[in-house]
């Protein structure tokens, strides 16, 4: 589960709760949007706009009319809610995604860094 | 009634061109032309460069549709929170327009599209090259935003000399409330990383550091009182 490669995205989801969208990755849930459709699918990416995209998505258009899309991105002016799911625990998923967050920034890992950083666990 | 315009191919920042493809727009058929997906606008037009262009800001939702009992052909799914009236503007719905369009729509506008290319294999590409280029125009009326992250890139050397109108996140002195105590141990830690880094072949995560987009400016290296604060003067990241 990746963590934006931008900084500026980081940050941003660092102090939001668009984290918790963020922590839903590989989830399948429900997003209704604001012309009341929705669309229930995998999460493949939230990003800290709040832009969603889905994947292997039944969307239901605001008439009721059901249709299958492969891939569908949600501009986030358009998401009105994200259905978390029951089983997802909320504060576990934020802090899973604050952790990974800090981790990336963390240069440790891999083949550089120094070693004693390898263990730190932020 | 839609009249195609004639739109100029765009010069730079085109993610994604398709060519052979064919534009439905609110059901009606536009013919084959090319699609390009800039990071400006999404544009399509024809063999004799009639056709339209896009504002990110106006889409509500992109898809790649293989649904071919929604519609015959994959294809990739736009749709558009604006009418795209004579002159190709996007405005808010015209009255006059819902002869056209089903009553449903009639009461919003929106504008349906479907980019059908003769290659579907080239499907994914375009979803990607438009998600991206979406992703470059944040709603700038959201309030619920971090707006101070919003359009300015944070301004390190204003920060690191203290004085700046600095974003929510923290520098070393003030807002501490964003970072607790091991926060504070991580960010002293990758300044002496930093500082003894070669700067020009330091990867984080995948981002590279002698990129000199802005975005390098990570908020961490924000310390205007540090007693490190003179060694980024040599590293190689634009201000």
């Amino acid at each position: 589960m990746e963590v934006s490669h931008s900084i500026r995205e980081r940050t941003i989801a660092e102090n939001s709760l668009v984290i918790l969208l963020q922590g839903l990755q590989g989830e399948v849930t429900t997003v209704d949007l604001r012309d009341e459709s929705t669309a229930r699918g995998r999460v493949v990416n939230v990003d800290a706009f709040m832009n969603v995209r889905l994947e292997e998505v039944l969307y239901r258009d605001r008439r009721g009319r059901l249709s299958q899309l492969a891939d569908l991105f949600i501009t986030a002016r358009n998401v009105r809610y994200v259905h978390i799911p029951d089983h997802v625990d909320i504060m576990e998923t934020i802090q899973t995604q604050l952790t990974r967050i800090r981790r990336v920034r963390n240069f440790a890992g891999e083949k550089r860094g120094r070693k004693e950083y390898l263990k730190k666990k932020n | 009634m839609v009249l195609l315009r004639s739109v100029p191919r765009p010069s730079e920042g085109v993610r994604h061109e398709q060519g052979e493809t064919t534009a439905v727009l609110d059901g009606k058929g536009l013919g084959a032309g090319t699609l390009y997906v800039a990071e400006t606008r999404l544009s399509w037009f024809d063999g004799s460069g009639m056709g339209f262009s896009l504002e990110y800001p106006t889409i509500s939702l992109h898809a790649i549709s293989r649904d071919l009992s929604a519609y015959p052909q994959e294809h990739l799914y736009v749709m558009v929170n604006a009418k795209l009236n004579d002159e190709m503007q996007e405005n808010a719905h015209d009255e006059e327009d819902e002869d056209k369009s089903s009553e449903e729509d009639a009461c919003e506008g929106i504008t349906e599209i479907r980019f059908v290319p003769s290659d579907k294999a080239a499907l994914e590409s375009m979803f990607s090259a438009m998600c991206e280029c979406q992703a470059l125009h944040p709603d700038p009326d959201d309030e619920d935003s971090n707006g101070d992250f919003d359009g300015d890139e944070y301004d390190v050397e204003e920060a690191e000399h203290g004085q700046g109108d600095i974003p929510s996140f923290c520098t070393y002195e003030e807002g501490v409330s964003g970072l607790r105590a091991e926060g504070q141990a991580t960010l002293q830690r990758l300044e002496g990383m930093l500082a003894q880094s070669v700067a020009n072949t330091f990867h984080m995560a995948g981002v590279r550091t002698d990129e000199t987009n802005g975005e390098f400016d990570d908020g961490m290296e924000v310390d205007a009182g540090s007693t490190v604060a003179g060694q980024f003067e040599d590293a190689d990241v634009d201000h």
